[in-house]
């Protein structure tokens, strides 16, 4: 029964290759066919999640009945199902956006390419095969290439064309990381790996990892990777930025902190974990400064949300389960707001035609909703109590001071400071300020008003009522800590080891 | 602009002389054959394939060899929509040569024969569906390079490609039917066809089936490229 999870990745993938055919048919099917293939994986998804966290077992599909490490397989324990189900069902709301967002033709390819970026997202997160997430990520990254140049502008190419260059190096600094790992180890298996790290070389290991660490540096947006981040976030269509921000970035953190945890028995790990942690300093800080300078609202949210992935990382690098199970729950909080914020702007972007500070005075006359779907994602991102991500900060910070390490308290304190004062002067411009234009107030759309509230009720109630997110929180980071029992959920074949 | 470029140079020399160092500890070339021995041993009986990287590549790392298909789609897909305008079309001015002409249109025939022989056996020979499918595209390419007025039929090929890429997943989807696996080989595993016939045409389970999926889905695949870069927009 448990193999049929294999279709939430069968599935996105034979409607891509459907959507060509669906066009034949008629054209104005195209868009409603994306939303209706999201809304099914995301009941699939829901299914999974819920067979996992039922059960406490994480799901292994064996692609051709190999079992691992000689055929593939698909680890989808407790923070793959967590994710995958986030990840259905941000495209799915993405889905509905993309139906009015989306003006420029060719839509079908359009719809192709979101449906294989929700895929190698999903595939990046429930692999368990190193070469495997290799491939996920080469489907991730260049259908986020083609994307972030989709609506043809100048902009628009000049952003895919540094997406495309820093990509290009980051994928073969992963595959010359792999490449280090089989030519030492003779496997590819990731529960294989984690068995043997100890066995590695400590030199070639960290080496091997650092290659690693900076080819999905540039997935995970980290300074110095991150260049091509707020061009493409700026320049992509709307529902395609809410997504890079929601789960593109997310699929690159975690198989970053995946592959760090499981070699965490070589000799070198300790270099590792402070290469990371100066990376993501150094992407909190650039990041909340470059904010601060923009006057434009989407880029300004652009260099929010990869501030934002320097915490998550500066979580990760902390080497305790605490500060796993901090990132992980900042990874769900930021999923929400920065879904919640890109979905917002790129409305406002839809009604007003541009979303520079200018244009977001007073908008709260104008588009009251939308106003305050932005005002609540700010607030809730500065870290106020009764707001979700206040509560992933906090175990940020405890996680912090448990391991001992004071710069990283300051630096969210520092970094929340910074964060304050730009979206308290974007705050106070929608609602305390008049546009200097004379606007009426829009009809807001909705269903576009409805998604938004949704995720406005998530924000509150997570940030009320936190324990029961925590709670899957705390399981999800279990399956990355403990790697003894990511060993042996993996029904390793016996006989095929050194 | 010296000191910015002694200092590349610099990091250069200490980032290769640490990856040397590392590649020197990796005992490449050694007796390493973890999983790869295993293959060898196990090939013939599990999956029928007298070429061994085929076995690997389609069956047991058959699921990355569907998202290397998908990699090639999304790149037809990303540049057909990048260079998508209203009207396009072709803009070459002068006809080739009669050379070019002639060659191209004698040759048509036998290369995308030859494609085809390079897919069905793969099983066998090296070679398979990617360069299969490569050796088919560049007959359109001639075809392309020979007249001034060619173009694929684009409607149809888009349609093919989508009908072989589906068709991939649903191989796939049958083995999780049947086998209960997704991809798994139920041609050869369960069935047990061609189990007498290891080495000839018709063995090797669903490997030929995959690739001459393959070798249909990347011949129309890099065509379409092709015929998206020749052609130029008219607004």
């Amino acid at each position: 029964m448990s193999q049929y999870a294999s279709l939430l990745i069968a599935l996105p993938l034979i409607s891509a290759f459907f959507v060509p055919i669906i066009k034949a048919i008629g054209k104005k099917v195209v868009m409603p066919f994306l939303v209706l293939i999201t809304a099914i994986q995301m009941g699939m998804a829901t299914w999974v999640f819920n067979e996992v966290y039922t059960t406490g077992k994480p799901i292994i599909i064996m692609a051709g009945g190999f079992r691992p490490p000689v055929g593939i397989n698909l680890y989808i324990g407790h923070f793959a199902a967590l994710f995958v189900l986030i990840i259905a069902v941000a495209s799915f709301f993405m889905a509905i956006f993309s139906m009015k967002a989306i003006t420029v033709e060719p839509k079908d390819k359009y719809a192709m390419l979101s449906l294989l970026l929700m895929l190698g997202a999903t595939g990046m997160i429930s692999t368990g095969d190193i070469f495997n997430l290799f491939v996920f990520m080469e489907i991730t990254a260049i259908s986020a290439y083609a994307l972030t140049a989709y609506n043809k502008s100048g902009e628009a190419s000049e952003a895919a064309m540094k997406y495309i260059v820093l990509g290009g190096i980051g994928s073969s600094f992963f595959l010359v990381g792999i490449a280090l790992i089989y030519g030492s180890l003779g496997t590819l298996n990731m529960a294989q790996i984690a068995q043997l790290a100890g066995q590695m070389n400590p030199t070639v290991a960290q080496a091997a990892l650092a290659m690693l660490v900076f080819g999905l540096g540039v997935e995970a947006e980290l300074f110095p990777l991150n260049a091509w981040a707020p061009d493409a976030y700026q320049a992509a269509p709307h529902p395609v930025t809410a997504m890079f921000s929601a789960f593109v970035v997310k699929a690159g953190l975690y198989a970053l902190a995946r592959i760090l945890y499981l070699t965490h028995a070589v000799g070198s790990w300790g270099h590792i974990l402070r290469l990371l942690i100066i990376l993501g300093t150094l992407t909190v800080v650039i990041g909340e400064f470059s904010a601060l300078r923009q006057t434009n609202v989407k880029r300004m949210f652009a260099y929010s949300s990869i501030s934002q992935v320097g915490f998550i990382a500066v979580g990760f690098a902390l080497g305790t389960q605490a500060g796993v199970s901090a990132s992980i729950f900042h990874m769900v909080n930021h999923a929400i707001v920065k879904a919640l914020m890109f979905m917002a702007v790129g409305y406002v972007a839809l009604e007003l035609g541009g979303v520079t500070l200018e244009d977001f005075k007073g908008l709260g006359k104008v588009m009251p909703l939308t106003a305050f779907a932005i005002t609540v994602g700010a607030i809730s991102i500065i870290g106020i109590p009764l707001f979700n991500v206040f509560w992933s900060k906090i175990q940020l910070i405890l996680a912090a001071m448990k391991a001992g390490k004071s710069g990283v308290i300051a630096l969210i304190l520092g970094a929340s400071l910074v964060e304050a004062v730009y979206y308290i002067r974007l705050i106070h411009l929608m609602w305390f300020e008049e546009g200097s234009r004379e606007r009426t107030r829009i009809k807001e759309n909705f269903v576009f008003g409805t998604i938004m509230l949704l995720l406005v009720a998530l924000i509150i109630i997570i940030g009320v009522a936190p324990n029961m997110t925590w709670n899957i929180v705390q399981k999800a980071s279990a399956d990355i800590y403990n790697v003894a029992q990511y060993i042996k959920n993996v029904p390793l074949l016996p006989g095929v080891s050194p | 602009m010296v000191m910015k470029r002694a200092l590349a140079i610099l990091t250069l020399l200490i980032i290769g002389y640490w990856m040397a160092s590392a590649l020197a500890n990796v005992p490449f070339g050694a007796d390493k054959m973890l999983v790869a021995q295993y293959y060898l041993n196990h090939v013939k009986a599990q999956t029928g394939a007298v070429n061994a990287v085929t076995a690997v590549v389609v069956n047991y790392r058959g699921f990355d060899t569907l998202g290397e298909v998908t990699v090639l789609f999304i790149a037809s897909t990303g540049v057909a929509a990048l260079l998508w305008r209203k009207k396009r079309e072709r803009t070459a001015e002068t006809e080739g040569s009669i050379v070019l002409t002639t060659g191209a249109r004698l040759l048509f025939a036998f290369i995308v024969l030859f494609g085809a022989y390079i897919f069905i056996h793969g099983h066998l020979t090296p070679g398979g569906g990617f360069p299969g499918g490569a050796t088919i595209a560049t007959a359109f390419l001639m075809l392309y390079l020979a007249f001034s007025a060619y173009e694929i039929p684009h409607r149809s090929f888009e349609v093919t490609e989508g009908l072989a890429g589906m068709g991939y997943v649903a191989v796939g989807l049958i083995g999780l039917a049947i086998g209960s696996y997704f991809l798994f080989d139920w041609i050869w595993q369960t069935w047990g066809w061609g189990h007498s016939n290891i080495g000839r045409l018709f063995s090797a389970g669903f490997i030929p089936v995959i690739y001459t999926i393959i070798g249909i889905k990347v011949g129309t695949e890099l065509s379409g490229i092709v015929d998206s870069m020749v052609k130029e927009g008219g607004e």
